[in-house]
């Protein structure tokens, strides 16, 4: 009796049990890891959609956590150096990558992307460490001009300037009419999007930051970074730039832009457009048009400043973290990111798709730009990326106040990089 | 040994009157504090003292003993030895104006009568206030284009229209502190009074009498007695001046003309990857810290001894 009773609730279990085990291999061949959870940690603004949406195609869990940009960094150095990385999958900036790659603190990423989909996004190169793929790009950024229309209109300007001169021209036409104080968006804060603006400007002048052994190109007074902060100077004794942009990031100066303020935004790029007409967040909905960066030559020039989704390499959920990253960064997701929150695809296919529907505002003005866009460093972003960055911002920030020279704050930048360099 | 001279130690040991009883007792209540001190404070800066003496940076494999190279190397940077003199700029105009600032707003509250809590309730408020959102407060009052400071300025007809306050150095060292102040007044604030509080009303008494007047009455009698009060309340004012950061950052961000010391210790570390040369100046912000300190407890210790 005892036997027969073990033997039924045996059988009962095992009845109980199988469709519980049974079911992830019937049901879920097309989805393997289904019921696993990962975190994801992204800049704010992200789709509200893309949790329930990768859960929904694959059964896996995404705790989606949103920080603002600046505050992303510090939460994932502590963590990454402490050897818990906050989430599995995690922002990666193109502005990290010499660090994060010397740290060795991300996933190679290098076998487990096909060489498809590498070659159809081509800012992989700048996510990419002696042969490492430490990032897949998710969202693309490049330098372009863009401008308020109606401004253009009511001062008689009938195209967007293609050279510096011209771009001089129009400002000083739009502020003689009254139609904006200062026309010229330039953030002059001591932060990230001062340093990347001055970047372009040196590339517009026809010049270059570093030769191939790291030297600084940017001290001579013929040199195109030393005219590019003279512009800067001489563009606040004009009146052209706010003096207030001292105090500015380039966030501040989008928002100026949105309210009407300014009339040519110079460091911003076609990821913006999407705000910029958004009737909710700007007044000049309707009034935004894109133009090629203006260059002292004429012949435009720019470059790329992408987003990566990475992989820490002590998440302890990588294949999870890797579909998620695939999925993301997929051609169908990054068309419906672009229509949903604005993203700038980062695989050529997508943005051609995107441009063959319409859906890319002058879009034909954004695939030109695109085309010019190379890496800020040809010989990848250095270890010491931060410290010249910080050198840069602060310096124009001082030469914008007055406090010092132009010959004194690339002086500045060129000591600070030898130091940082050494260290 | 005889019984009566047995029995009142027995009792005294059961009472706990006894030095062991007693010395167990005292290291039970204070075994918690002393953990936490231990684990929070002591082994933490004992760590921190011990990295700065090694290159700690994930950049580079390994790390090396290099003894005092990173205090070697602060004393030489250019960049450090700014921060440095912008933070003493800061603690001397923040304690200096938080003293004064704070005696002033003691003596005006204690005056208030019944309607005193009311007051220092009102009072308090800026010191409730995180450091983040009092600076965002001071960030739209400092706005150029439609800021309160400007708007109240132009319109008692001085020329600062769109006046940009943190485009001129020492204006902004002194807008940056003035942001501090305004938050850590009110604790100056309220250290004083409790001193004042603290004064017997026949003192006040006896010189009215004696035909001192307000002025001699408050330098004879209200100021020395609380010296103390005021000594604790100046330790604080520089200790969390040493400290500054919030206002600072939110304000002008990194920028080197009013960059104080932690800023760049935070700037070293977090934005550089320098972990050990950030905890080397750390550890020096922290020894400056004390020895300020120091001079101030010191004489609290001499004042409260003489009072």
């Amino acid at each position: 009796m005892n036997k027969l009773l073990r033997t039924t609730v045996a059988l009962a279990a095992l009845a109980l049990a199988m469709p519980s085990l049974a079911m992830p291999a019937f049901a879920d061949d097309a989805k393997p890891l289904a019921g696993q959870s990962i975190t994801v940690l992204l800049p704010s603004g992200q789709s509200p959609n893309i949790a329930s949406d990768f859960e929904k195609e694959t059964g896996i869990k995404v705790d989606l956590q949103m920080l603002s940009w600046d505050d992303i960094r510090p939460k994932l150095i502590t963590g990454l150096i402490a050897g818990t990385p906050p989430a599995d999958v995690t922002e990666f900036d193109w502005s990290w990558t010499g660090q994060f790659g010397a740290a060795g603190w991300y996933e190679d990423l290098t076998p487990l992307i096909d060489a498809e989909s590498i070659k159809d996004m081509p800012t992989a190169s700048i996510f990419t460490v002696d042969g490492k793929l430490l990032g897949v790009p998710y969202a693309n950024d490049f330098r372009i001009l863009i401008a308020n229309k109606d401004h253009l209109a009511k001062a008689g300007i009938t195209k967007m300037p293609t050279t510096i001169d011209e771009l001089i021209a129009d400002a000083k036409l739009v502020k003689e009419k009254g139609i904006a104080e200062y026309p010229l968006g330039v953030p002059l804060s001591p932060s990230e999007g001062t340093s990347t603006l001055w970047y372009l400007m040196t590339f517009a002048f026809g010049g270059d930051l570093f030769d191939k052994d790291w030297k600084p190109l940017f001290t001579s007074p013929d040199s195109g970074g030393y005219k590019a902060l003279q512009f800067y100077v001489d563009m606040l004794k004009a009146g052209l730039i706010d003096p207030a942009s001292t105090g500015l990031k380039d966030s501040d100066v989008h928002q100026m832009f949105m309210d009407g303020k300014v009339t040519f935004d110079l460091g911003v790029g076609p990821g913006w457009v999407g705000a910029f007409e958004d009737k909710t967040k700007s007044k000049i909905a309707g009034s935004t048009t894109l133009g090629l960066v203006p260059t002292v030559s004429g012949k435009t020039v720019s470059y790329g400043l992408p987003e990566a989704l990475g992989i820490p390499a002590a998440s302890e959920k990588k294949e999870a973290a890797l579909a998620f990253v695939k999925w993301m960064t997929s051609k169908d997701e990054q068309i419906k990111l672009a229509a949903e929150q604005g993203l700038l695809a980062t695989r050529t296919s997508a943005f051609e798709e995107l441009n063959k529907q319409g859906k890319i505002l002058d879009g034909d003005v954004v695939i030109e730009q695109a085309g010019t866009v190379g890496p800020l460093f040809k010989q990848g972003t250095p270890t010491w990326y931060p410290q010249f960055s910080s050198a840069v911002n602060n310096a124009i920030n001082q030469a914008a106040k007055g406090e010092i020279s132009v010959a004194d704050a690339v002086k500045s930048i060129a000591d600070e990089t030898a130091k940082a360099q050494q260290q | 040994m005889s019984l009566s001279a047995v029995l009142p130690a027995r009792r005294s040991r059961e009472k706990g009157i006894d030095g062991t009883a007693d010395a167990l007792l005292g290291l039970l209540l204070a075994a918690p504090i002393v953990i936490a001190m231990v684990a929070l404070v002591l082994f933490p800066v004992a760590s921190t003292l011990w990295d700065s003496l090694h290159r700690v940076n994930p950049m580079q494999a390994g790390t090396p003993f290099i003894g005092l190279q990173h205090y070697q190397d602060l004393l030489k940077d250019p960049i450090v030895n700014e921060a440095w003199r912008n933070t003493i700029i800061y603690v001397v105009i923040c304690v200096t104006l938080e003293t004064a600032g704070g005696i002033g707003a003691a003596l005006l509250i204690n005056q208030a009568g019944r309607w005193r809590r009311f007051v220092l309730a009102a009072v308090i408020l800026p010191w409730a206030l995180p450091g983040v959102v009092n600076a965002v407060v001071w960030q739209w009052i400092y706005n150029p284009a439609f800021g309160l400071l400007n708007g109240l300025l132009v319109a008692a007809g001085l020329d600062f229209e769109k006046y940009v306050w943190f485009n001129d150095r020492t204006v902004a060292l002194f807008a940056v502190s003035l942001v501090h102040v305004w938050r850590m007044l009110p604790l100056t604030a309220v250290i004083v009074l409790a001193a004042l509080q603290s004064i017997p009303a026949d003192l006040y008494e006896a010189a009215r009498i004696d035909g001192a007047s307000r002025p001699k009455m408050f330098t004879n009698i209200t100021l020395p007695l609380i010296r103390g009060g005021v000594a604790i309340a100046m330790t604080q004012s520089t200790v969390a001046a040493f400290n500054f950061f919030d206002e600072a950052w939110i304000l002008t961000g990194s920028s080197r003309g009013t960059r104080p010391i932690l800023v760049q210790v935070y700037l070293e570390a977090f934005q550089n990857l320098h972990f050990s040369y950030g905890m080397a100046l750390s550890v020096l912000v922290m020894f400056a810290s004390l020895a300020v300190s120091l001079v101030y407890v010191l004489r609290v210790q001499r004042v409260t001894r003489l009072d």
